[in-house]
């Protein structure tokens, strides 16, 4: 919407002229400058300008839904790709959403892969067995995929269907793997990305991970990955989610706390002191990727490992309360020991926890 | 730079005196030569000899330095704000004549003050306080709040008409672009000057919260014609403050500038215009505010004092 | 005021310059036939030209009642206004209390917090809660929800809704009547219908469909909130243009506090936190700098406090800064659960 032509939007030629004699083709250059630098820059009075801007603006707009009209057409079209992971389907109101960013943080080798395989085989079945019957794009960063330990997953968790001939060659065929490196190379993928998505009926996006992109390579424990060079990739990401109403999976990994993290508003002042203390030891991991990012993501699990239990937690999501599930890693991929869950006070949803296991040494 | 009187006749009306005589002249001919057509033949000289008296007479008069004193013993009193701590460093007060301006960060407790004053001058002074309000900051709720705590001494019925009275002496504009504001300060100038023969309540306050709220989306563009809005605004509220002995307030933010120090926003062009300008700071967790002068037409700069906002 | 300040074009404004035009006295005994003649141009331009003028000066008849200013209002009746005014209830009791009553129409809150804390859930919470009928102590206005990050999740605004009718006929349970007469508004699906979502993909759009809204808002008399979450994602993701941001922005608040004092409704901007370092050390702060920390009435941080959700009011030209803990349940935004009273006032 935003580059559209403002010498099509149905203003008074003119009007329409001057824009256009000015190098302002777009809704967008236009909008992108305050009423009163158009003023000077087009020559015009404040009454045209007003009257030019709010029939650009009212082009430009997008149209609006009411929430049940919303809700009838998630009904209609489905919104979500079950995990089948009970417990997690539950809290996440059926699974993972299509049309928004879906993360999952934890520390390497605690099964995050692993959730990815099988969300892929998940996506690629036919719908008769409950999945989305479509193709599936996994961008493999770290050259982590494993064909084999898909295939493996399938035909535990779906023997039925593995054991048909051919099924587990066509299955495997539905998922492209893409191995990329580095960022640039990635940002151009993905404006390629967005003809395919709709033409070869892809329906889910997968990448892993987005933190090596940004820190080149394993380094993540180092602080500070270039935040910014993320800026235009996770709108990118976003709206494709959005416009071809697909579940976008993103993997982010995990660096120690360096000194400058800040986790206080000035006004809090100095009574936290000693809390802080305390929490400095009690969570020493955090996400790679920064605050700015955090934000951007609709849903973030959280894979943690304490007391020799391994757990998801929804840490953030717009319709779940905060709940952590024990799950262990099998031959099937990931299952949940416990469909309930259990309840997690507070701010402990967003610390990453890897005991027992020293980070530093693997 | 603007009119200063009434136009006298028709044939002159199209006419007016300005600072730039080229233009004057050669409207002064125009209008000559407007006559000429109407087969009432006036030559150029003529037609200059004519609004040439005119000129002379709505230009302001030429004032000596003790005249000046007197207007200014007479007629430009200070208006204490209420808060100790300003008046005293003020030496009095909010001077009336004068552009005082008030730069602070975000909470810092400017629009506290601009409140307050409102109150208190509205209180003592049995005048009439103009607030323009930009924020939608303007709380007549708070100004209650604040006359409630000034008339503590006052029974139940005495304290609800004093309320009347200092709210109804308080009046809010809201304001949200720079024409708006431009013409509503054109409007009060000429409102004022009619005032002076109809004999209406005078405004002695004006208060414009913020002003740099209004000024940031027309500033920094290529042109200058953003920065010349805003010395014109500055121009005419200076114009309003010494013609009408109005006492004007404004408020202005601070925005980050190199190296993170705050400085005020609105920069070098504007710094020029307020004859006073204070900086509030806002210690974080405690109602104690820190003034200091940043800027005085006779007083040294620098000075500093503390005042307590109350909650 | 002079000619200069006339919100006119630049070449027009030459002109009459030129022609001798410098101040508006001048123009205002002048004829449209007599203006386009002296600056040689169309009569239609030269009647538009003298339409911009302010009124006052065109029209002799000025001293009609003894108003100072037009449009201008006494604080007195402000205040009267604002006493019949009702608020919007966040849900929480305690919230409710340091806001004053709850989220004010005619005034823009801006509200921040970490990841994670509760912005789009209070976001949705008021979309439901300005709905609640007059008979239940509520608006019932209708909600426009401007979504930039697509984190509205209509089933979770279903919950929401149903939560909040949940406890509204329990509140209400001995008062029959009032069950029976909105018997049909306190469905779910009713609540669904009177939010208008736009869900926006770019800065541009986000310009312009809050300088569509004001005709929008024409039509839909109802509206007694606009919640845009959030406000800072497009602007921080790709306006390279920081000082050109600025300006954007300002003239963006100021658009806001006009739409909301002119159709009298709340306006709750949600907005990211981002690290600012200063006096030696790193520190939360809500985004898009100091300069947009002016551009609302209100601002409401919400922080975690130990493993409770805390709400503290940081900037308030009426309330006075305090905190109060919520939690965030299935039913939607309630008083947090250790139910000792926590309010605290600084």
């Amino acid at each position: 919407m935003a580059n559209k032509l403002i010498s099509q939007m149905g203003l008074p030629p003119s009007v329409a002229n001057v824009f256009a004699a000015r190098n302002i083709l777009t809704a967008k250059d236009a909008l992108s400058l305050p009423e009163f630098e158009l003023m000077t820059l087009l020559g015009m009075g404040l009454d045209q300008v007003k009257s030019a801007v709010e029939r650009i603006s009212e082009i430009t707009c997008p149209p609006y839904q009411t929430a049940l009209s919303l809700m009838e057409d998630r009904v209609r079209l489905g919104g979500h790709l079950p995990t089948l992971l009970r417990g997690l389907d539950d809290a996440l109101c059926g699974g993972i959403p299509f049309g928004a960013l879906t993360e999952l943080v934890g520390p390497s080798g605690i099964g995050k892969t692993q959730f990815c395989l099988k969300l892929s085989l998940l996506a690629a079945l036919p719908s008769c067995y409950g999945g989305l019957n479509g193709r599936v794009i996994y961008i493999d960063t770290e050259s982590k995929f494993s064909s084999r330990r898909m295939v493996e997953i399938g035909e535990n968790s779906f023997p039925q269907i593995f054991q048909s001939e051919g099924m587990a060659q066509q299955m495997a065929g539905r998922i492209i793997v893409v191995r990329l490196t580095s960022l640039p190379e990635f940002t151009e993928r993905l404006q390629q990305l967005k003809l395919t998505l709709i033409q070869h009926d892809v329906k889910l996006l997968v990448v892993d991970s987005m933190a090596a992109l940004v820190s080149g390579g394993n380094d993540t424990r180092t602080a500070g990955p270039k935040q910014h060079l993320l800026r235009w990739p996770l709108s990118f990401l976003k709206s494709l989610a959005e416009f071809s109403r697909i579940p976008v999976v993103v993997t982010n990994q995990v660096r120690s706390q360096s000194s400058n993290e800040a986790f206080h508003y000035p006004f809090q002042g100095k009574e936290k002191d000693s809390s802080k203390n305390f929490e400095r030891l009690e969570s020493h991991l955090i996400a790679a990727l920064g605050i700015q990012w955090a934000h951007a993501v609709t849903i973030r699990l959280v894979f943690e490992a304490y007391s020799g239990q391994k757990f998801i937690k929804v840490a953030k999501s717009p319709m779940s309360p905060a709940r952590a599930f024990p799950f262990i890693v099998e031959s099937s991929g990931i299952s949940l020991l416990n469909d309930d869950g259990f309840k997690v006070m507070g701010r402990e949803i967003n610390t990453i926890r890897f005991q027992g296991h020293n980070i530093l040494e693997q | 730079m603007a009119e200063f009187n009434e136009p006298r006749s028709k044939a002159t009306a199209s006419v007016s005196s300005s600072g730039n005589p080229t233009s004057f002249l050669s409207r002064a001919s125009k209008c000559a030569k407007t006559l000429e057509e109407g087969n009432r033949s006036l030559s150029d000289d003529a037609g200059f000899a004519q609004v040439q008296p005119m000129m002379e007479d709505w230009h302001q008069p030429w004032l000596n330095g003790v005249e000046l004193l007197e207007d200014s013993n007479r007629n430009k009193h200070f208006l204490p704000t209420g808060y100790e701590g300003i008046d005293v460093l003020l030496g009095g007060g909010l001077c009336e004549g004068q552009l005082t301006e008030i730069v602070g960060s975000s909470s810092s407790g400017k629009t506290q003050v601009c409140l307050y004053s409102a109150a208190h001058v509205a209180d003592k002074h049995f005048g009439v306080v103009m607030f323009l309000d930009t924020c939608n900051s303007f709380s007549p709720k708070r100004i209650a709040c604040m006359v409630d705590q000034l008339s503590s001494s006052f029974s139940g019925e005495a304290k609800e008409r004093r309320l009347k009275r200092i709210m109804s002496n308080i009046f809010c504009h809201s304001i949200f672009d720079i024409f708006a504001l431009l013409d509503v300060l054109h409007q009060l100038e000429f409102n004022l000057k009619h005032q002076v023969t109809s004999g209406h309540t005078k405004i002695c306050l004006l208060i414009i919260d913020s002003i740099s709220s209004l000024l940031t989306p027309v500033l920094g563009g290529k042109g200058s014609e953003g920065r010349l809005l805003m010395v014109s605004a500055g121009i005419i509220l200076k114009k309003l403050a010494n013609e009408h002995n109005v006492s004007v307030l404004v408020t202005n933010h601070m925005v980050g500038g190199e190296g993170g120090i705050l400085k005020p926003a609105l920069g070098e062009s504007w710094k020029s215009i307020p004859h006073v300008r204070l900086q509030l700071t806002h210690d974080q967790g405690s109602n104690i505010c820190n003034v200091s002068i940043l800027k005085h037409t006779f007083m040294a700069s620098g000075r500093t004092t503390k005042f307590v906002i109350h909650g | 005021m002079e000619i200069a300040n006339l919100p006119i074009s630049p070449s027009q404004r030459a002109k009459l310059l030129s022609a001798g035009y410098t101040t508006l006295t001048s123009l205002s005994a002048v004829s449209p036939f007599q203006l386009a003649r002296d600056l040689n141009i169309a009569l239609q331009e030269a009647s538009d030209i003298l339409k911009v003028m302010p009124e006052f000066t065109r029209s002799e008849s000025l001293h009609g009642g003894n108003a100072i200013l037009k449009g201008a209002q006494t604080a007195w009746d402000m205040l009267s206004e604002e006493q019949m005014q009702k608020h919007i209830t966040t849900g929480c009791e305690n919230l409710d209390t340091i806001l004053g009553g709850g989220i004010h129409c005619k005034e823009v809150t801006e509200v921040g917090g970490v990841p994670g804390i509760g912005k789009t859930q209070l976001g949705i919470q008021l979309a439901v809660n300005v709905q609640i009928p007059v008979e239940y102590g509520g608006l019932h206005g209708k909600a426009v929800y401007i979504d930039t990050e697509g984190s509205f999740m209509v089933e979770r605004a279903h919950q929401i809704a149903e939560g909040c009718i949940m406890d509204m006929l329990d509140k209400f349970r001995h008062h029959q009547k009032v069950i029976l007469a909105c018997q049909e508004q306190m469905q779910p699906n009713s609540f669904l219908a009177n939010i208008f979502y736009f869900r926006i993909c770019s800065y541009t759009e986000q310009i312009a469909v809050i300088n569509y809204l004001g005709k929008f808002l024409a039509e839909q008399k109802d509206v007694k909130i606009i919640i845009i979450d959030s406000v800072t994602f497009h602007f921080r993701q790709d306006f390279d243009d920081l000082a050109r941001r600025t300006r954007v922005l300002s003239g963006m608040s100021l658009e806001l506090m006009k739409l909301a004092k002119t159709y009298n409704l709340a306006v709750v901007l949600l907005n990211q936190v981002t690290t600012k370092f200063t006096e030696g050390s790193f520190q939360l702060t809500l985004a898009l700098g100091d300069s947009w920390s002016h551009a609302c009435t209100n601002r409401v941080i919400l922080y975690w406090n130990g493993n409770d959700r805390h709400a503290y009011i940081d900037k308030s030209p009426s309330l006075r800064s305090a905190s109060a803990p919520f939690s965030v349940t299935s039913k939607g935004i309630r008083n947090a659960t250790s139910q000792c009273k926590r309010v605290r006032m600084m």
